[in-house]
């Protein structure tokens, strides 16, 4: 099938960094804590207050990140709305939860339950921009992300759609941290996403291409080397083209071995490239991952936090990036990226 | 011209028959699958409800599931439908194939989680139960039954999540990232939305009526269905029959409010618009539509004049079944899928149970049996909360 090329033309993010900007590059936050929320900008200069009193923290994140991308690439109605989510409103439905076991069946209020469903955020989006087109949520565990943005690829490819927004949000409670933790699901640090991407068939002023993504279910060491070959011919590439590979590691030394390992396999020589050390591990991690490694295109610079080792062979001009992720060891995704910049 | 994309397998498990045998005998007998609560733990014993009539220890068993692991009943009713969609399919999960598998659910694992949420802070005994609790987690316990998936995703839509499975299963084989799919969705009745649907006053005290003008709720229900989508070229290749093709399907936003579609019925309309565009098909093409018919005042107003401002006059028969198996929300696409999958291949028109008045400015219902014409195009609609609105076209397969 013939390959419709996909750009970023607009990404952002509220998580543990400055929020909407790229400070995170040159004045990375550094945190000592094991679990941190989300660094809030300021939502009214992109939500009206009455809406912002109505909607819960991640909705508000979620509609933030989207308008500003909104904004950025003036694409006021996106031909798709892809959202992933890997826990969906976990505030709201722990609130919910709570009464229901606490105070039982009758004196529940429905606030909290209707805006505690997984496709609020994608329909809420939506509602405040009035776009009728495709709208679908995905909620599965770490690769939540990786499933919206594949989505988002098909369709361009089966020429459906000229613009998607795709995002990744994701909240954590302490309450919901507590029991991660107590089953060894928690990052290092445990954090909070929201991460939005407009995509187009434009080139000009993108932050960079997307050149493909695969998203693999219990693949042999094999079939992942055969689908990264495959991913790199569809591009014209050679695994030697590939200036550095973006990882999900999240410092538990016993998942963050294995992931090394498998990418040595598939990579050989490269640089290593890590963020969840400066944004933290959630479900929505991954779209982090994505936005980091389009950054250092964009900007044409890799900052040296973001390697792996202080060894690694530091890059100038990047000019390719591959992201790396895995979750449960179950799911594996590869996503490409290329600079649009110069010829 | 595009390949088609067959359907060469179906299961379901629902209030109205563990099977699609149960399900078709239930439907042509009339018979509502919606009654007093048995299995869930509720305190609003006076609601109705569409419960698939088996204990989740009597599903393990049939599933020689070992008791050391505790699947939701979300998985466990996925994993009963699948075993149905694959056998008939002919289709053994193995490494050599590569199958994918999109399932749709909202409400994951939360049957177990609100049995046990205080005690998750207090004690370790059912620790299993936090890592169950999420979407992606139930469509992994049932991918792990069978083994073999080469891509395994999640969807949640609310009560379209089945429908936009259905659809992602078709773009991944139009665009030929793989042969066959496994799509639907499974959806086990819990507290916690039986109580939101309660707060939100939309649940009917009686049997729900769905197009009546006395109208006054939706009963929930709970079930899964999986269809398989294959690949014409591969269903041939392995001899498989066609008992279905997925003809067209298209996916809208109502943009209007989270819990209350709008009064024009924007988004249905644009959803069943998409379909009929995407299969190439006029609407008197159409000789059924399976409405979303929650019997809620709200959607079957909505729903009706979406309905009559893309089928003008001349409306074709329509009903919902959700009298009879209740509104099973994330599987709910699916399950209705498997209905018109039915009513194509017998050659019968699913009735609107409990219909008794016109709503003003509402459609009628169908109420008989047979219809006067064959039925080859059927569309199946499915619309969740936030606008999500999903609409699938499914074909009786041409003789080959």
């Amino acid at each position: 099938m013939k390959q419709q090329r996909v750009y970023i033309q607009a990404a952002t993010h509220i998580s543990i960094q400055s929020p909407l900007n790229e400070d995170w590059m040159q004045t990375p936050i550094q945190y000592q804590r094991s679990f941190i929320r989300s660094i809030e900008p300021n939502f009214r200069d992109f939500i009206s207050p009455i809406e912002a009193r109505r909607i819960g923290r991640l909705q508000k994140r979620a509609l933030t990140t989207s308008l500003a991308v909104i904004h950025q690439s003036k694409i006021e109605h996106p031909d798709a709305i892809i959202t992933g989510t890997g826990l969906g409103c976990i505030e709201n439905t722990e609130l919910f939860l709570k009464d229901m076991c606490s105070q039982g069946e009758h004196l529940l209020k429905p606030t909290p339950f209707i805006q505690s469903t997984h496709n609020t955020i994608s329909s809420l989006i939506a509602i405040y921009t009035q776009t009728h087109s495709y709208n679908v949520t995905y909620s599965h565990r770490n690769i939540s992300f990786e499933c919206a943005l594949y989505d988002a690829i098909l369709q361009f490819r089966l020429q459906k759609i000229n613009s998607a927004l795709v995002g990744s949000h994701d909240e954590l409670t302490p309450s919901w941290y507590q029991l991660l933790k107590k089953v060894g699901y928690s990052g290092n640090p445990s954090a909070e996403a929201s991460v939005s991407f407009m995509l187009t068939p434009e080139r000009n002023n993108s932050w960079c291409e997307l050149g493909g993504i695969k998203v693999l279910h219990q693949p042999s060491i094999e079939i992942l080397k055969l689908s990264l070959g495959k991913l790199l011919a569809d591009n014209g590439l050679n695994l030697s083209d590939i200036d550095a590979v973006i990882t999900g590691i999240n410092g538990n030394q016993a998942t963050d071995l294995p992931t090394i390992q498998v990418c040595k396999q598939l990579f050989g020589q490269t640089s290593f490239l890590h963020y969840k050390h400066l944004f933290g591990d959630s479900y929505s991690a991954s779209g982090l991952g994505l936005y980091s490694a389009a950054c250092c295109l964009k900007y044409q610079f890799i900052p040296s936090t973001l390697y792996y080792m202080e060894t690694e062979n530091q890059i100038d001009n990047p000019r390719n990036i591959m992201f790396f992720g895995q979750s449960d060891y179950k799911d594996y995704s590869l996503i490409l990226l290329k600079s649009s910049c110069g010829k | 011209m595009k390949e088609p994309i067959y359907i060469t397998g179906a299961g379901i498990v629902s209030a109205i028959g563990l099977n699609k045998a149960e399900v078709l005998d239930s439907l042509r007998q009339h018979r509502t699958g919606i009654g007093s609560l048995q299995y869930l733990q509720s305190e609003h014993t006076e609601l109705p409800v569409g419960e698939v009539k088996l204990s989740n220890e009597k599903m393990k068993s049939i599933l020689k599931i070992s008791e050391s692991i505790p699947p939701t009943r979300t998985s466990l009713m996925g994993i009963m439908a699948i075993k149905e969609a694959l056998n008939e399919a002919g289709i053994v999960p193995s490494s050599t194939q590569c199958i994918g598998f999109v399932s749709g659910t909202t409400v994951g694992g939360m049957d177990m989680t609100e049995q046990h949420y205080l005690d998750f802070f207090e004690k370790n005994d059912f620790d299993h139960f936090i890592t169950s609790h999420d979407c992606g987690a139930c469509t992994q316990t049932i991918a792990d039954y069978f083994g073999h998936f080469s891509y395994v995703t999640s969807i949640s839509t609310a009560c379209s999540s089945a429908a936009n499975a259905i659809i992602l299963g078709a773009e991944l084989i139009e665009s030929e990232e793989l042969d066959i799919v496994i799509v639907g969705g499974s959806e086990s009745l819990t507290k916690y939305h039986l109580n939101g649907f309660n707060t939100l006053m939309i649940l009917d005290h009686e049997q729900c009526r769905p197009f009546d003008a006395t109208r006054s709720g939706l009963n929930l229900g709970e079930g899964a269905a999986y269809l398989i989508l294959e690949k014409a070229s591969s269903a041939k290749r392995r001899k498989a029959k066609a008992i279905g093709t997925l003809s067209g399907y298209g996916n809208a936003c109502d943009a209007f409010h989270q819990t209350a579609s709008s009064q024009n019925g924007e988004g249905a309309f644009r959803a069943m618009n998409k379909a009929l565009q995407s299969a190439g098909l006029q609407t008197n093409d159409i000789q059924y539509i399976n409405a979303h018919g929650t019997g809620t005042t709200n959607n079957d107003m909505s729903e009706s004049i979406a309905i009559k401002r893309l089928f003008g006059d001349i409306l074709p028969p329509i009903s919902s079944t959700k009298s009879y198996t209740g509104h099973t929300t994330s599987a709910s696409g699916s399950i209705e899928a498997v209905i018109c999958l039915l009513a194509m291949i017998y050659q019968f028109l699913p009735t609107n149970l409990n219909w008794k008045y016109p709503m003003p400015e509402g459609i009628v219902p169908n109420m008989n049996d047979y219809s006067n014409n064959e039925l080859k195009h059927v569309l199946c609609n499915s619309f969740g909360f936030g606008g999500n609105d999903s609409s699938l076209l499914l074909s009786k397969p041409i003789n080959r």
